[in-house]
């Protein structure tokens, strides 16, 4: 039932519960359905071209890799259901990490370097969200922005250099396990539980959606717009510190240069799991099989053994090609729920169905 | 039943929004907008002036119009796209495909000039046409197939490149003579960028096509109901934006020299930067390409003034990305005084 909160709580989403039959229920779940055939037809193909791959220790590898991704992506389905984006996220995890290097260089504890980093990384959020929601400046501009200066300011502030850091808190995070389950992984889970709830089980996550339908109609209705946008941004802020901290202990140090490229994935993940950028739709179930999806072709492809060139050529192919089926599907998807319109004879609204 | 939620959600504002803000309202504000921008620009080259005295030197002059001529470029078919609310990321990785493959051509395979020109271009504009269909016909977001196009054409970059020995020096005489060569006191690639700007500019004024920009920018629905081809403007709109990708990279070449992997790189963000230091309202409908011509001259004044200055090359990232932030709130906050008078 992934995704069941995003259609029941979009705004004007009435009689979406009505309609409950089997058919009803794949057509509207086509897309979601197709990436999970995809991810695994990518599993199994790469599998196949690199029988070594196919090991538990690469999905324990994988997973952790990929948990800061995973992270950020919940917080990023928020910003996109809400009708926002986030471009920083990469840039800023590596400024978080050179903060959180820096205090601990200074103080020489990282539990303060890493309250440091959150409270950065926050307020950085919490600014954003000032600058889009009182002055009405589009989040892409400003997180454009952030992508640019965080960035630099990481550079500068390091020279271009690492800092390490490397305590038991490091080790412990690399090493740990309970049951095949890193600390990283462990970290993800709970992050998706945590969005999951915030979306579908409180006023926060049903004004996302609002924000998202309709933002004059929610601020008509008394939603306190600057509000939540200053929780849908400090909660992006929280868990980029949360990637950062992974992100930290897997290179053992801060790296100004780490994580770049890193918000595409994040973004691409949330779209292909069903979100649309005009806003008011998602779910974070169904960002996380986005999520699986990136991690299988960044996990798979990158154990092929293939020069950097074809890599990234053929991670974007299959991106768009799983964009374009996808796109099919909703269509595909859209006709048969005209068609079911039409025989009801509440043909009403669904002309424009499909149309991009 | 996700699109008639989204239908229903977005008609009436789109409805209302058509009811509040008619043309000549927009027109006007568009004017002080450009206003607000030029004297922006006018306030940081007097700044700038004051600060440094190298920096209002003709030879500097003619330095950044030269520097700022491939962002310009490529900026005309970012503001073309992102006046039709949507966005081309592809653009950085389409320069260095059309100079890269200008220059294998040219130099390792010794195809005429023209000849590989021609070929760069073609293949320039053969990739907008690919984002073209897939954001029109198909109907995939813009912002998601222009990146998953980036990576696919870096990629083809890469390959290209490691063929040719990672880099590629280009030697003709032609694009030596681009770089150095003036006419009319400016230097050749500034008066290039500057036809190509007259050129864009009256095709987005004075043609139908610029009109079924404005009008599918500012309102999609209402264009197709008035019998507005929109996926044929959509369409046009992304070529245009390869095209222009494919001479910037023309001139990226005559201006570096040597061919390498880095050349174009972030160059997609900073042409929508330069878009929407230009004010040009995501909102779509409002904004041209004479305002981005002002935006990208802002970015390129304010780069070059931090190279003047000495400033550390670490920290000039850093500073331009705050400039950049600094300059979009005060043309936003003019608009934002604007906008809230229509409420």
């Amino acid at each position: 039932m992934a995704g069941q909160g995003a259609v029941d709580r979009g705004p004007a989403a009435v009689g979406a519960a009505r309609r409950r039959s089997l058919p009803a229920f794949l057509d509207a779940r086509l897309d979601v359905l197709l990436l999970i055939v995809m991810t695994l037809i990518v599993i199994i193909v790469i599998g196949r071209l690199n029988p070594a791959w196919f090991a538990i220790g690469t999905l324990q590898t994988a997973a952790s890799q990929n948990a800061p991704l995973a992270i950020v992506a919940v917080a990023m389905t928020f910003s996109i259901i809400s009708g926002n984006i986030d471009l920083s996220p990469g840039s800023m995890i590596a400024l978080t990490g050179v903060i959180v290097g820096l205090v601990f260089e200074g103080t020489g504890n990282l539990g303060v370097g890493i309250c440091a980093g959150f409270a950065f990384s926050i307020a950085v959020g919490l600014v954003h969200a000032q600058l889009v929601a009182r002055l009405g400046i589009n989040a892409i501009i400003v997180t454009l922005a952030a992508y640019v200066w965080a960035r630099g300011l990481a550079i500068g502030l390091t020279g271009a250099n690492a800092i390490d850091i490397n305590t038991p808190f490091v080790t412990l995070m690399n090493t740990f396990s309970l049951a095949g389950i890193s600390l990283p992984v462990a970290m993800a889970i709970v992050a998706y539980l945590l969005g999951w709830f915030l979306l579908n089980r409180t006023t926060m996550g049903r004004y996302t959606f609002a924000m998202g339908g309709d933002l004059r109609a929610a601020e008509r209705a008394g939603i306190n717009i600057p509000r939540q946008t200053m929780l849908i941004f400090g909660f992006m802020g929280a868990m980029i510190a949360v990637g950062t901290v992974i992100t930290i202990s897997q290179v053992a140090g801060a790296q100004p240069l780490e994580q770049q490229g890193f918000e595409l994935d994040a973004i691409i993940a949330v779209i292909v799991g069903g979100s649309t950028l005009t806003g008011g739709q998602g779910s974070v179930l169904q960002t996380l099989a986005g999520v699986i999806f990136i991690t299988a072709l960044n996990s798979g492809l990158g154990n092929l053994g293939l020069p950097d060139a074809n890599y990234s050529f053929i991670k974007g192919a299959i991106i768009l090609l799983a964009l374009a089926l996808q796109a099919g599907a909703r269509r595909l998807a859209a006709r048969r729920l005209r068609a079911r319109h039409a025989t009801q004879g509440g043909a009403r609204d669904v002309r424009a169905v499909g149309v991009p | 039943m996700r699109v008639p939620s989204r239908l229903r959600a977005s008609l009436p504002m789109e409805a209302e929004r058509d009811a509040v803000a008619p043309r000549t309202a927009n027109r006007i504000g568009s004017g002080l907008q450009r206003l607000g921008i030029l004297l922006l620009a006018g306030l940081l080259f007097a700044i700038f002036s004051a600060t440094s005295s190298d920096f209002s030197s003709q030879a500097n002059i003619d330095n950044i119009l030269i520097q700022i001529s491939v962002l310009a470029v490529v900026s005309i078919g970012e503001t073309v796209v992102m006046l039709l609310r949507g966005i081309d990321l592809s653009v950085g990785s389409v320069v260095l495909l059309s100079s890269v493959v200008m220059s294998a051509l040219s130099v390792n395979h010794h195809v005429p000039l023209v000849l590989a020109i021609g070929a760069a271009l073609i293949l320039s504009l053969l990739i907008g046409c690919i984002n073209g269909v897939l954001t029109a016909f198909i109907g995939i977001e813009p912002i998601i197939v222009t990146l998953a196009t980036l990576m696919v054409v870096q990629g083809l970059d890469e390959v290209i490149l490691s063929q040719n020995g990672s880099w590629i020096q280009v030697l003709d005489p032609f694009f030596t003579s681009l770089y150095v060569n003036q006419v009319l006191f400016l230097p050749v690639m500034a008066v290039i960028t500057f036809v190509l700007y007259a050129v864009a500019a009256i095709l987005m004024q004075n043609t139908p096509f610029g009109r079924n920009v404005y009008a599918v920018g500012g309102n999609a629905r209402a264009a197709r109901l008035a019998g507005i081809n929109v996926m044929t403007v959509k369409m046009a709109a992304y070529a245009i934006a390869g095209l222009c990708a494919g001479i910037a990279g023309l001139l990226e070449t005559a201006q570096v020299g040597t061919i390498s992997q880095n050349i174009a790189s972030g160059l997609e963000f900073s042409a929508v930067t330069a878009v929407l230091v230009g004010g040009l309202s995501l909102t779509g409908g409002a904004g041209s390409v004479l305002n981005t011509l002002i935006g990208a001259t802002i970015f390129g004044m304010i780069n070059n003034y931090l190279t003047l200055k000495d400033f550390s090359i670490y920290y000039k990232q850093a500073v331009s990305g705050f400039l950049i932030l600094i300059a979009v709130i005060l043309i936003n906050v003019g608009r934002f005084g604007h906008m809230r008078e229509e409420r």
